[in-house]
């Protein structure tokens, strides 16, 4: 099966460039020729067309997504891994997601909603969430999460490499974000 | 007269000078309120709104459907249909000049481009050429071309996305019929004028595939986005963030092989640029058809501003002193749009007219009582405000949120101390106008419209003509943005045949040796668009580091908030100027649809680091995209 292995993030914005930074490190990694490692921070839109640019009978089976989550309920560095339930939100919360997306955010959540509304992600999919501390612009981790940083390379790794390790990973959901609101006075 | 709010008069010679007599000359406080629409006052509004239950506030937090962080307030009379008072709020401090200060200009190029997530290229361009004018540096022809070039692709990214992606919307089945139910009955037995290009039959089959998600015009300008960006990439590198400007012109490799795969993307442009053109006239008549009331949606004044864009090769030397001239002589005329008139076409007069406010922005006045500007003169002699932004100070001053004090983190640009709004449409009409544009087979400008002959592709060569609009509103906006996109492709194809022309005669020199002064003062300024228009970055340099960078962007003008006059900022007035049509009578049912056309049509963009404020009053989202429509 072929894999796929994405960081998504801002360069220069501390804790929230750790999917670049673990993808930038995996990059150094000899892996298997299954095993693509590729920069994922980009228009989620333009991601869909680059997964749909694979061969129809050689698509990616697995694609493996590291980035910054701020749950704000574990300590910083802390990463949790499991396999995306694909539980999607309504409609209009794809919409506002597709516009962030052609407008310039690159967020995992809104990656992950909008590819998998278009029928573009592999079958499965498994996320690596880490918690960030800072989020400033500059070029270093936070204590917290640059301690953890070679146990999450480690930790992507199995993900991309370990078919039981996969398996045995639980199902959970994306982190995502508020529908906007209209007010009455 | 160019000016008639701020008190510069010209001479025999055209050489603009300080009114005599006048002590303060650009003193606000003592000044003459300029001509034009009021908002009521907050006390009024409060009134209206203890004494009576038809009227209430309506607020829009964040407006979605636009790039960033929009917030818009409203009072709403239900029974009249009107909106009574509109603040327009940018939720978010940009922060960009701030980084600027100490920094190498070069820096500028890479670090502004992230003030967009859409037009990342427009701030490098601009950046590049505030550098070029304030070192002294211009780029040979193969270079300027390629830049044209470039920026014109960003552009055919840029349109289809916010026409059917951002506002289409706003049209289709899924809002139209549960909104106002007999207008698209009637739509369903309009047939469309020009079926045999879009190949619509009825306004509600084009309405039908206007669907978010799954209509086939929002799902073809997904795909369109990505020809554009492939275009894009070939001599940016990367796309939003470009790779290759440079002051002094672009360091793409351009060869055959590259220009070649250009145009099998370029070319795509010209039949949708035909059916973009059409489907926006199409449902424009419609709709004034149908109910004439839709006239005044987003109507305002046409008070438009613009820089222009597209150098000339033979005419672009880099220089301030010959802005007006190269200005005069690029694809895209700028120009200052005073009541439907246009009043001047020279850079340095839409330069020397611009001043930024900050009465009801989260800063501190910069000007100080008695304290001399740092530049009483433009580098040629012209006089420049205090609040000009070569001589504006950055001063943050975060606080509550009060209409009658500070509202937003937007400043207040004024032109002659006027509300100017910005956009790709008053390209199109300083152009059609003006009568500047260099000779093209495809294009002619007649004084009063713009001929765009779009050469054939599967459909037939197709001539169209952009007309001045009698009204201006949310509807004319679209339209303009629509014919935008075939005067775009074909501004980009003519830079591809220069180009072409120049690689069969050997040149493939894209960019000239530059170096940064490292003693001394020096002043540059971009004058570019974006893809909603206007946009002008401001430098000072000191000792070969940027000592004030200043950015000023179409939503900067279009978001900006009341002015210390009462004149509402061009979102403000827009939605004041809106008539609520939706057919429910139920207040609670109302979804607002027209406020937003009116809003959406000046296609926002606003901010990076979004942060939406629910109910609760908390902070539920953060996000960092686009911070193009914000000062700091």
């Amino acid at each position: 099966m072929r894999v796929i292995v994405g960081g998504i993030g801002y360069p220069d914005l501390c804790d929230y460039s750790i999917g670049i930074e673990v993808q930038e490190r995996l990059s150094e990694r000899e892996a298997p020729p299954n095993v693509v490692v590729e920069d994922l921070s980009y228009n989620p839109i333009a991601i869909i067309q680059r997964l749909g640019d694979e061969p129809p009978d050689d698509r990616f089976g697995r694609i493996v997504v590291v980035s910054a989550v701020k749950r704000g309920d574990r300590p910083p560095g802390t990463a949790d891994c499991y396999r995306w339930d694909r539980v999607m939100p309504v409609d209009e919360e794809v919409q506002r997601a597709v516009t962030d997306a052609v407008t310039g955010i690159i967020a995992m959540d809104n990656t992950l909603v909008i590819a998998n509304y278009f029928g573009a992600l592999p079958e499965e999919v498994v996320v690596v969430e880490v918690e960030p501390e800072t989020h400033e612009f500059g070029a270093s981790l936070s204590p917290g999460v640059s301690s953890a940083f070679e146990k999450i390379c480690d930790l992507v790794w199995s993900c991309a490499t370990d078919d039981k390790f996969v398996a045995g990973l639980p199902s959970g959901s994306l982190a995502l974000t508020v529908v906007p609101v209209m007010r009455f006075g | 007269m160019c000016f008639k709010n701020l008190p510069v008069e010209f001479d025999s010679a055209g050489k603009p000078f300080l009114r005599d007599g006048v002590g303060d000359p650009y003193a606000t406080a003592t000044a003459t309120a300029p001509e034009g629409p009021r908002q009521l006052t907050s006390d009024k509004i409060e009134e209206l709104l203890k004494r009576n239950g038809h009227i209430k506030a309506l607020d829009f937090d964040p407006v979605t459907r636009v790039a960033g962080a929009l917030a818009f307030h409203t009072v709403a009379d239900f029974e009249q249909r009107k909106i009574l008072e509109a603040r327009s709020v940018a939720t978010l401090f940009r922060g960009y000049e701030v980084i600027m200060v100490g920094r190498d200009p070069r820096d500028a190029i890479f670090i502004t481009s992230r003030a967009c997530g859409v037009c990342g290229g427009v701030h490098s361009t601009c950046s590049a050429l505030a550098t070029e004018m304030a070192i002294g540096c211009c780029p040979p022809p193969q270079g300027i071309l390629v830049r044209n070039l470039a920026l014109a692709l960003e552009f055919l990214y840029d349109h289809p996305l916010h026409l059917h992606l951002l506002a289409g919307p706003d049209y289709s089945q899924v809002i139209v019929e549960p909104t106002n139910p007999s207008l698209y009955a009637r739509a369903k037995t309009t047939e469309a004028r020009f079926t045999a290009i879009h190949g619509y039959r009825t306004i509600a089959d084009l309405m039908v595939d206007l669907n978010p998600l799954t209509g086939k015009l929002y799902l073809e300008a997904l795909h369109m986005t990505r020809v554009a960006r492939e275009a894009y990439v070939m001599i940016c590198g990367k796309y939003p963030h470009p790779q290759t400007i440079v002051p002094g012109g672009m360091s793409s490799t351009i060869n055959l092989t590259v220009m070649n795969e250009m145009f099998v993307r370029l070319s795509q442009f010209f039949d949708y640029s035909k059916k973009l053109a059409l489907i926006w006239d199409d449902l424009t008549e419609f709709f004034y058809e149908a109910n004439p009331e839709y006239k005044k949606v987003g109507a305002r004044r046409a008070n438009m501003i613009d820089t222009g864009i597209f150098d000339h090769p033979d005419a672009y030397d880099a220089t301030y002193e010959s802005a007006d001239d190269w200005g005069n002589k690029r694809w895209a005329t700028p120009g200052a749009i005073v009541e439907g008139k246009l009043v001047t076409t020279d850079l340095k007069k839409i330069n020397m007219g611009l001043e930024e406010f900050v009465e009801h922005s989260y800063y501190e006045d910069w000007t100080g009582e008695g304290q001399k500007p740092h530049f009483p003169t433009d580098p040629s002699g012209n006089p420049l405000s205090p609040y000009h932004p070569w001589n504006k100070v950055t001063r943050p001053r975060p606080q509550g949120q009060n209409w009658k004090e500070k509202y937003t983190w937007d400043t207040t640009p004024r032109w002659d101390r006027q509300g100017m709004e910005a956009g790709c449409y008053a390209r199109l009409w300083n152009t059609a106008v003006a009568k500047r544009m260099p000779e093209s087979p495809f294009m002619e400008s007649t004084g009063h419209s713009l001929k765009m002959r779009v050469p054939a592709g599967a459909l037939p060569e197709t001539e169209l003509e952009w007309h001045v609009p009698d009204v201006w509103n949310a509807f004319e906006r679209n339209r303009g943005r629509a014919y935008c996109m075939a005067f775009t492709a074909l501004i980009a194809f003519e830079q591809w045949r220069s180009i072409m022309e120049r690689i069969k005669d050997g040149d493939t020199t894209t960019s000239t040796k530059f170096h940064i002064p490292k003693r001394g003062t020096q002043q540059g300024v971009g004058f570019w668009g974006a893809g909603r228009g206007y946009l002008t970055h401001h430098l000072t340099l000191d000792r070969g580091a940027v000592a004030n960078y200043q950015i000023v962007t179409p939503s900067t003008w279009n978001a900006s908030p009341t002015d210390r006059w009462g004149q509402p900022g061009p979102y403000e007035e827009a939605v004041m100027n809106t008539p609520l049509l939706e057919e429910t009578t139920d207040p609670t049912k109302f979804r607002g649809l027209d406020v937003l056309r009116a809003i959406r049509s000046f296609d926002p963009c606003m901010p990076c680091t979004t942060h939406i404020q629910s109910e609760g009053g908390l902070i539920t989202r953060e996000v960092n995209t686009c911070a193009c429509g914000l000062d700091e």
